[in-house]
């Protein structure tokens, strides 16, 4: 619906401010341990996140070996909410294990940023010297 | 509610027509401009007015735009 | 124990994603601990870097191509997502119509306002910060609302004249008219604060195509609006995504089993797309090996896999008769080609690296928020 802008409180010029910083950092998004957990088998329950890194982290969790078993699930396509259940051995944690996860998933992170950059720069000498010759 | 009872409803206490050049409220036979549907002429009316351009001779006008500003969402 | 190692068959044979006639088979990927008894699977970050390529077949500003080789589906699909819908770009957002008689509504102008997509400075783009809405209630302290670091203040001020030196025959409203169409180019960008900083020159906002078709008016029509641009993702609406498209495909593998000679050869070319498969004459060494399939048929031509890359895995080759058991066809696992076009704002290979930053970050920040968890 659109709304009559014309008052002095709706006035849309604009102010000079100090950046603050980033509010999406500030309000940090939460995760919780669903009820029922023990220290070696424990479900986390992670607000505004999805497929994106729900299976991202399933399959770095699943490669660590002293995970016996690790699934995520989106319980309500209108919730955005993400169930993540971990397993492990008596060797870690449930805890232990989802942060070596997210470790691993950072580690993976770097080495892909890293060969993209040098595939990426080698492609572009490639073709400038195709372009010049 | 009859015809002549009718108000202009005041938007947040202002006078909704106070910048349009329009004395709305201050006369009680306010002239009000329309549009001719066949010439695009303005034809500025009265109550009790016959609705008919004064040009062209056509019935059918149509109100102008508001000059107020309209916010929207682009979505 | 050593953990045990497959021969490279082995390995091979779990590489390949199997596509028969009616069926896909092989689907789920088996690299983890625990699956193949007695071998290690575990994540090691050395053998990751090691198994890891990168080809890049096509980089051009608005659309770039690669493979990325070496990579779980889990992985490559978190970046095509993360591409689509989580990396911010600017775009318009609110809308002030101060006027607006031409035929199209305020509310589908504004709509198609915005779509278009904006580019600008990329510096000043990162620079700037989240929109938030001024809250409800009037106790908040927080400073809300548009400011110069969060809000891009753009005009649209156009009006439809006729055009006196047009010749009287002339058809063309775009020349009986001036203003006859309204163009993205017509959106003029006026800086707030330290904006001038760094939307200057080429920096300075504009749309990524100025040819794009807004409104059509006629004489004595008119359009005045203020565009507030702000910065979103692609989750909350579609206009603040950065690409046009982001997808990945496998790539294909071809396997011819025994021999297609001749007319065969020919015939089995056609049933894929050109230059995936190649005719090469059968070799007099060839002919001369014992049970090769190419005794006695030296100098003929025989179908090879020239570039499975550009094959589309139509199956059509698995339809006919002559070619039954002679020809596998699959598509490799790990290794993803990505094509992703950008809609201008930044460069295709930039918003890749931009996708990589988004996961890790958002693998950081969950990280942080674990500690709250123990407490």
């Amino acid at each position: 619906m659109p709304s009559s802008v014309h008052s002095q409180e709706h006035d849309q010029s604009m102010v000079d401010a100090e950046p603050e910083i980033d509010p999406v950092m500030l309000d940090e998004k939460r995760v919780v341990v669903l009820p029922g957990s023990s220290e070696t088998a424990a479900s986390f329950q992670f607000e505004g996140e999805g497929h994106t890194m729900g299976n991202a982290l399933r399959y770095a969790i699943m490669k660590n070996p002293a995970v016996e078993f690790c699934g995520y699930t989106i319980p309500h396509p209108s919730d955005a909410k993400m169930h993540l259940r971990i397993q492990t051995t008596d060797s870690t944690t449930a805890v232990e294990a989802l942060e070596k996860g997210f470790s691993d998933l950072m580690d993976l992170c770097d080495v892909v940023s890293e060969k993209f950059t040098a595939a990426r720069d080698q492609f572009n000498e490639e073709s400038s010297n195709r372009m010049q010759s | 509610m009859s015809r002549e009872a009718y108000q202009v409803p005041a938007m947040g206490g202002q006078n909704a027509f106070a910048d349009s050049g329009f004395s709305a409220m201050a006369v009680d036979n306010p002239a009000v401009n329309y549009l001719c549907g066949e010439c695009n002429a303005r034809v500025p009316l009265k109550r009790g007015d016959p609705i008919r351009c004064k040009d062209c001779g056509h019935r059918v006008l149509y109100k102008e735009r508001t000059k107020r500003m309209v916010q929207f969402e682009a979505r | 124990m050593a953990p045990l190692v497959p021969s490279q068959e082995e390995l091979q044979r779990r590489r390949i994603i199997d596509i028969n006639a009616e069926t896909v088979t092989n689907i789920p990927s088996t690299d983890f601990p625990g699956h193949w008894p007695g071998e290690s699977h575990g994540w090691a970050l050395d053998k990751f870097k090691e198994g890891f390529k990168v080809e890049y077949h096509r980089n051009d500003p608005h659309e770039a191509s690669f493979s990325l080789i070496g990579l779980d589906a889990a992985v490559a699909n978190a970046f095509r997502r993360v591409l689509m819908a989580e990396i911010p770009t600017l775009a318009i957002e609110y809308v002030f119509v101060h006027n607006n008689t031409s035929v199209i509504q305020d509310e589908v102008l504004a709509q198609r306002l915005g779509l278009i997509p904006l580019k600008g400075n990329v510096d000043g783009i990162n620079w700037m910060r989240w929109y938030r809405k001024p809250s409800e209630d009037e106790d908040s302290t927080e400073e809300d609302g548009p400011s110069d670091f969060n809000t891009v203040v753009m005009h649209l001020d156009v009006e439809c004249t006729k055009n006196p030196n047009a010749h009287p025959d002339e058809q063309d409203p775009r020349i009986l008219y001036n203003n006859a169409h309204v163009y993205a180019r017509d959106l003029t960008f006026s800086p707030v604060g330290r904006q001038d900083q760094y939307f200057v020159g080429d920096g300075a906002i504009r749309p990524v195509n100025p040819d794009i078709l807004i409104a059509k008016m006629r004489p004595g029509q008119k359009i005045e609006m203020e565009l507030h641009c702000v910065k979103g993702i692609g989750a909350d609406h579609a206009k603040f995504s950065p690409v046009a498209t982001a997808t990945y495909r496998l790539m294909p593998d071809i396997k011819i089993q025994r021999p297609i000679i001749g007319d065969d050869a020919k015939k089995f070319a056609k049933c894929f797309p050109k230059g995936v498969i190649a005719l090469e004459p059968v070799t007099a060494e060839e002919a001369s090996q014992k049970g090769s399939g190419y005794e006695g048929h030296a100098g003929e031509q025989k179908a090879v896999v020239r570039d499975a890359f550009n094959d589309t895995v139509s199956r059509e080759c698995l339809r006919h008769e002559e070619f039954q058991g002679k020809v596998k066809l699959g598509r490799i696992r790990d290794h993803f080609i990505f094509n992703v076009e950008s809609t201008g704002q930044f460069e295709s290979d930039a918003l890749f690296l931009e996708a990589i930053k988004v996961l890790k970050l958002k693998c950081t920040r969950w990280k942080r928020g674990l500690s709250d968890l123990m407490a």
